[in-house]
């Protein structure tokens, strides 16, 4: 039963633990517990999408304000006590135009910003390399069209099956327990070792830093969707068609990244999760000269940590 | 303001259990509708428990016919007649208000409303097919050229879609062959409907009940004409790949007009109607809505088929 | 509902069957549509409660299967706004109050009003049958959304669960068409002698305008059920890949009706907004003609701004630029409804009765949802947020809070004049408060969880997004317990029988149901009010 832990309002630490750290720490990928925007900005497009959003946070929160503080003033300056007598006016044409300008105002200034990211997201530049991303019930496959000793490649999620998470007697388990069966596994069998769990896949897209990487997108029966927020990108892939997108990782910013399918699929919607490996040119050549293996040694990355790409 | 001196023209109605069971009518139909369906192309369902199996495969397989894994289409007979009962029982009540005289000037008032409002959601309806055609057929190809990030997958095109890159030319219909036919036979079941219409204001009762059984026997050749069109493309349909489920242009070809003929059949039908009331000495001169609003559905369903001549046989086969 | 004083009384009420089950009586049949929409607001609530207590924790807390979660969040979206919001507010408050409100003895076509009603029950029974078919080889009942998208409820669904929806949702979409037929009917023709368009009640023209939505706006979601319908069952190709069609195509389909649904769910409640607003500042609504024609131009221009919701299905970027400004246009209009509201204040002499209350939130609420809106019309911001929690964040906010706020606004303001019975002021103030804590913790936190990245739709989430699913789920019993308080007022004031006046409002409530008996009589106006 979890309502206790609910009620116990068990994050409450982490709650003022994170409203005073509104920064990310350097270097932290994938979501973080508490947090109240978005996950670090790791390309060109996103590092635009945040600007923009600080900018409309600001923008929205004044509007909101603006009413909310009118509102009080109004309820109090003219509550009925105050204000015995009502005034019987019902027209005033110089305010109503007031309010019909200065909101179109503000959307003219709002668009300007807002299409430049819009065609800087859209339009899309020539591409360093292209990889083909292709959605399964319920995985991706990943193919480099670049690359003939590349074989294209399934990447499944590191989970057991559903109907193992629940004891017989029907108990649910705990996210702990699941990744304490799942780091148990032998060693030639897919693991987390410390990677999030539900993020984690079995063989992650491997690219390399700095470089205009092109991904095609498409399925091969329901819809999905390829997004990975750090990256700011977000695509459906629809049977039948190759829809694009493209990132570009900032130099510096090798690192393991991760999204999730983000197009109500089926059943295992939520278990069809997106790994990314950047890496740098040289490795990523490696990599490739290896065909695409996974058994491919990063750590010699120059970020260091763990960098382990999980199993074939 | 006293309880029961009714000083309005209004038509307050009495209570009626035509509402009430016309529900519980589309209750049947919807049953009988899905059951039919799902029983006319067998999915796998692997869920053997489910109350689906429970309800029909069991206790209705002994109506089963061929291809039907279950006796769906009993239900949906069932559903038919339920509404026929309604619908006939409803009007009835109508037209014996409308005797009455309780339809006052500003209720036909409303009543022309109510049609007219009636009417545009008919057009909305169509708005959905055409749009559909419209995509497919004949902007297709440039929409892909329009948007370079929407590459079509030619080998994901069955062949026999025309229009689309790679595929083979597709099937059309002659347009001047039968469509042509149909297209005059509604152009003069309009003109016949208007003649009905003048005669009856000018009381001629005689020419009006004519004019109407005209259109009604046009209206019946044209779904005559339709049907025959549509046993020709069934039969040849493995040699043209031309049939509702062979690919989209045969799906909005098929369901479009489809959709049109099934308005042709209502529409006969409420000319029909009106023409025996007619005979029977209803709809004076100066009133008679009911022969308004089948005419404007009429001339409705007319439009709705010129739009398909030009676009799904012509413009589509000039391709 | 009736009181002693009520129509009942008169002796010219039919017996309780045909009173019920036959019924040609507008404020009969909206009393109908109240009790079918307080049933499924309580269905979607339930369903929506249970999804909450899923995601308060990571993991698999009471679904073992995930098929069954989608299945709940696909039936919440579909009742709560199909059966909860359409129906009560626009069913419920529009048959009671359009004709009182216009001084119309009764609807254009009181027939086909009950009609309207009875396509309802059976448009709900087969969406409820359908939760216990089998759905698909994953479990029973339909798991695509309220949103339908091929191909998962085509080929991805093949049993017969979503059959059953498409019939449901048919059969509810004709009877909002034929009530939509009836109300722009009387609306045109049954005002009363001297009361010229320009004199109407600002929610007889909410009212109106949602009408023209509707009839306009679901043929073509009819249009799109069929094709999914024959695509299922016939095999057509309309969006299936293989045969030439495009899934896209759907979504064209579906949200040229889905947009425009939206503001239907919200004009009537801005309606009811002006009228509680202008009642309790005791002051004429300010800026009358600019309110009215603020609700045509959202509605016009709600037809053209669809693909906002398609952001990220490969539209060509010139398409998204122009739908990205359409949208933002809206705010116009909008803008305009709420520094109206905040004038009709300013000067007035304000009491914060209950009514009061619930439309004060409505306004704040409103427009934090309405301010995210703007944020997602950004087609470039919305490539970030779009199916993820801050999507929902938004829509509970203008629906959760916008739409149902307004209903309980409406609710509070008429149910005197309704059942002739005045409520525990004390109960009734209890609801409002736990439920406006209640929503705001459970929808807050959400937005936060977009930003994070949290798709939609997902029955377990990484540990990341532990915190702000806690928060929301202890919001979400809060409601609930917010919801019970309101079942007990409710119930109370029928046990209490505290008598209404006709006007317990006193000096501001001006318009024409406040100068009748509450409850009003069987037959009103049969003679027709003259307005100067
Ligand atoms: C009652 C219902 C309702 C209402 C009223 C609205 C109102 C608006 N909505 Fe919302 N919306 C939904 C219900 C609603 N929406 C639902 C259900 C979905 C999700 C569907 C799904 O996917 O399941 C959705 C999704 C949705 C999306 C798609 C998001 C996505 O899937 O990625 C977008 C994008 O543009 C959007 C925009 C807007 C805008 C711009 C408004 C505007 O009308 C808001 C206008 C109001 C204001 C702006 C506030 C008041 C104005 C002022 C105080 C003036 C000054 C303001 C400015 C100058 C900005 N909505
Ligand atoms: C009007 C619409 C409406 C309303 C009121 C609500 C109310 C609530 N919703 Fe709703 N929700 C949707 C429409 C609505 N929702 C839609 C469209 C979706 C998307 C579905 C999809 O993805 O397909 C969704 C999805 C959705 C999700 C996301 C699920 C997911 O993506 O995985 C969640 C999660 O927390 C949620 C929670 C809640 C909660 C806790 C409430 C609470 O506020 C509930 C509280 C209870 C009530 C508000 C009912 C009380 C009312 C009455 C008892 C009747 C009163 C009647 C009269 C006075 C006449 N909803
Ligand atoms: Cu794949 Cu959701
Ligand atoms: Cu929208």
């Amino acid at each position: 039963m979890r309502f206790s832990s609910v009620l116990k309002f068990g994050g409450l630490t982490a709650l003022t633990a994170s409203l005073s750290t509104l920064a990310y720490a350097e270097g932290v990928n994938g979501p973080v517990d508490g947090e109240i925007g978005f996950q670090r900005a790791v390309t060109p497009v996103m590092e635009s999408i945040v600007d923009l959003n600080v900018w409309l946070v600001w923008l929205m929160g004044a509007i909101c304000v603006f009413v909310l503080v009118l509102m009080v003033y109004i309820m109090f300056r003219f509550r009925e006590k105050a204000n015995p007598v009502p005034s019987k006016t019902s027209h005033n044409t110089t305010i109503e135009i007031i309010w019909t300008l200065v909101p179109v105002l503000i959307l003219l200034v709002m668009a300007v910003p807002s299409i430049k990211l819009l065609y800087a997201q859209d339009v899309i530049p020539e591409a360093d390399l292209t990889i083909k991303a292709t959605g399964n019930t319920w995985n991706w496959e990943y193919s480099y069209p670049d690359y003939e000793n590349v074989d294209s490649f399934v990447s499944n999620i590191v989970d057991i099956e559903i109907d193992e998470k629940r004891t017989a007697d029907g108990e649910a388990l705990s996210h702990q327990e699941i990744i304490n069966i799942i780091d148990a596994r032998p060693a030639d069998e897919p693991r987390l070792d410390g990677r999030p769990y539900l993020l984690a896949t079995d063989a992650p897209l491997v690219v390399p830093v700095n470089k205009t990487v092109v991904v095609q997108v498409t399925s091969n029966n329901n819809l999905h969707a390829f997004a990975v927020p750090q990256f700011g990108i977000k695509i459906d892939a629809i049977p039948g068609r190759i829809n694009q997108t493209y990132f570009k990782v900032n130099a510096g910013e090798e690192g393991t990244y991760y999204g999730q399918c983000s197009e109500l699929c089926g059943i295992k919607h939520a278990f069809m999760p997106i790994e990314v490996q950047v890496v740098s040119q040289v490795e990523f050549d490696r990599w490739i000269a290896n065909g695409g293996s996974f058994d491919t040694d990063f750590s010699q990355n120059e970020t260091g940590g763990s960098q382990t790409a999980g199993m074939k | 303001m006293s309880d029961h001196a009714v000083e309005h023209d209004y038509d307050l109605i009495d209570p009626s259990p035509w509402p009430f069971f016309s529900g519980m009518a589309v209750l049947i139909w919807g049953f009988g509708m899905v059951v039919f369906f799902a029983g006319l192309h067998p999915r796998s369902v692997e869920n053997p428990n489910g109350m689906m199996e429970f309800l029909f495969s069991r206790g209705l397989d002994m109506w089963s016919v061929e291809g039907a894994s279950n006796g769906g289409w009993i239900i949906l007979l069932l559903g038919f007649i339920a509404m026929t009962y309604v619908m006939i029982g409803w009007w009835r009540d109508v037209i014996r208000e409308a005797d009455a005289g309780t339809h006052t000037p500003v209720v036909q008032i409303g009543l022309r409303y109510g049609m007219i409002m009636f009417i545009m959601q008919e057009i909305m309806f169509f708005v959905g097919w055409f749009w559909m055609f419209f995509e497919f057929g004949l902007f297709h190809k440039i929409r892909a050229k329009w948007n370079p990030d929407v590459t079509v997958a030619p080998e994901s095109y069955a062949d026999g879609y025309g229009l689309n890159a790679g595929g083979n030319a597709i099937h059309t219909i002659n347009p001047w062959d039968l469509p042509l036919i149909n297209t005059l036979v509604l152009l003069l079941s309009g003109t016949t409907v208007t003649w009905a219409h003048h005669a009856l204001i000018k009381n001629d009762r005689k020419s009006a009940s004519t004019g109407l059984l005209l259109t009604v026997l046009l209206g019946i050749f044209f779904t005559f004409l339709q049907g025959v069109e549509y046993m020709e493309e069934f039969s040849h349909r493995d040699t043209t790949g031309f049939w509702l489920d062979s690919n989209v242009y045969g799906s909005t070809f098929f369901l479009a007009t489809g959709f049109h003929g099934l308005h042709v059949l209502i529409g006969t039908i409420f000319l029909f109607v009106i023409w025996l009331r007619v005979v029977r000495g209803g709809m004076k001169p100066d009133q008679h809505f009911g022969f308004e609003a089948a005419a404007w559905y009429w001339h409705f369903v007319d439009v709705v088929w010129l739009f398909l001549f030009t676009f799904v046989y012509v413009v589509f086969a000039l391709h | 509902m009736a009181g002693a004083t009520g129509y009942g009384a008169h002796g010219d009420a039919p017996s309780f069957f045909k009173r019920w089950f036959a019924s040609c009586n507008h404020k009969d049949i909206g009393t109908l549509y109240l009790i079918f929409g307080i049933l499924s607001g309580l269905i979607g609530g339930y369903l929506s409660f249970m999804m909450r207590l899923e995601l308060g924790e990571p993991g698999f807390q009471y679904f073992a299967n995930p098929h069954t979660f989608n299945m709940y969040v696909s039936m919440h979206g579909l009742l709560m706004i199909f059966f909860l919001v359409m129906p009560s507010l626009i069913g419920g408050f529009g048959n009671w109050f359009v004709p009182l409100m216009i001084g119309a003895p009764d609807m254009a076509f009181p027939r086909m009003n009950n009609f309207s009603f009875w396509l309802l029950p059976t448009a709900l029974f087969f969406l409820l049958l359908s939760m216990f078919v089998p759905g698909n080889p994953s479990g029973d009942g339909f798991a695509g959304s309220w949103v339908m998208y091929p191909p998962l409820s085509t080929s991805g669904h093949s049993g017969p669960a979503f059959d059953f929806v498409i019939i449901g949702l048919l059969a509810a979409g004709f009877s909002s068409i034929f009530g939509a037929i009836n109300f722009i009917t009387t609306i045109l023709n049954m005002r009363a002698p001297g009361m010229t368009m320009h004199k109407m009640p600002l929610f007889a023209w909410g009212v109106l305008v949602t009408a023209f939505l509707l009839l306009l706006a679901l043929p073509v979601l009819a249009a799109a059920l069929f094709m999914l319908m024959t695509d299922r069952s016939i095999g057509t190709g309309f969006f299936d890949a293989a045969k030439g069609g495009d899934p896209v195509m759907f979504q064209h389909l579906f949200w040229f009706f889905g947009h425009p649904e939206v503001y239907i769910m919200i004009l009537p409640a801005f309606g009811i907004v002006s009228h509680i607003i202008s009642t309790f500042s005791r002051k004429p609504i300010f800026g009358y003609l600019g309110m009215a024609y603020a609700m045509v131009s959202i509605g016009v221009v709600g037809f053209v701004v669809w693909a906002h919701h398609m952001f990220t299905v490969g539209m060509d970027v010139d398409l998204k630029a122009y739908f990205l400004g359409a949208t933002l246009v809206i705010a116009v209009p909008t803008g305009i409804k709420i520094f109206s509201w905040l004038a009709t204040m300013w000067g007035g002499s304000i009491r914060f009765s209950l009514p009061m209350q619930w439309a004060l939130a409505f306004i704040f609420l409103f427009v934090v949802g309405g301010v995210t809106g703007v944020y997602l019309a950004n087609a470039g911001l919305d490539t970030a947020v779009h199916d993820t929690y801050f999507v929902v964040a938004h829509f509970h906010y203008v629906l959760s809070m916008g739409a149902v706020f307004g209903l309980f606004a409406g609710f509070t303001y008429w149910f005197g004049k309704m059942s002739g019975y005045l409520y525990n002021k004390w109960l009734a103030g209890l609801h409002f408060w736990l439920f406006f804590i209640g929503v705001n913790l459970v929808f807050f936190p959400q937005h936060f969880l977009g930003m994070q990245g949290m798709p939609r739709r997902y029955v377990d989430y990484p540990e990341a997004y532990t915190l702000w699913n806690q928060v929301s789920t202890f919001g979400a019993m809060i409601t609930m317990l917010g919801v019970l308080v309101f079942l007990i007022w409710v119930i109370e004031a029928f046990i209490v029988k505290r008598k209404a006046g006709d006007n317990y409002w006193g000096e501001g409530a001006n318009t024409l149901e406040w100068t009748l008996p509450s409850p009003p009589r069987y037959h009103e106006f049969n003679t027709l009010p003259r307005i100067k």
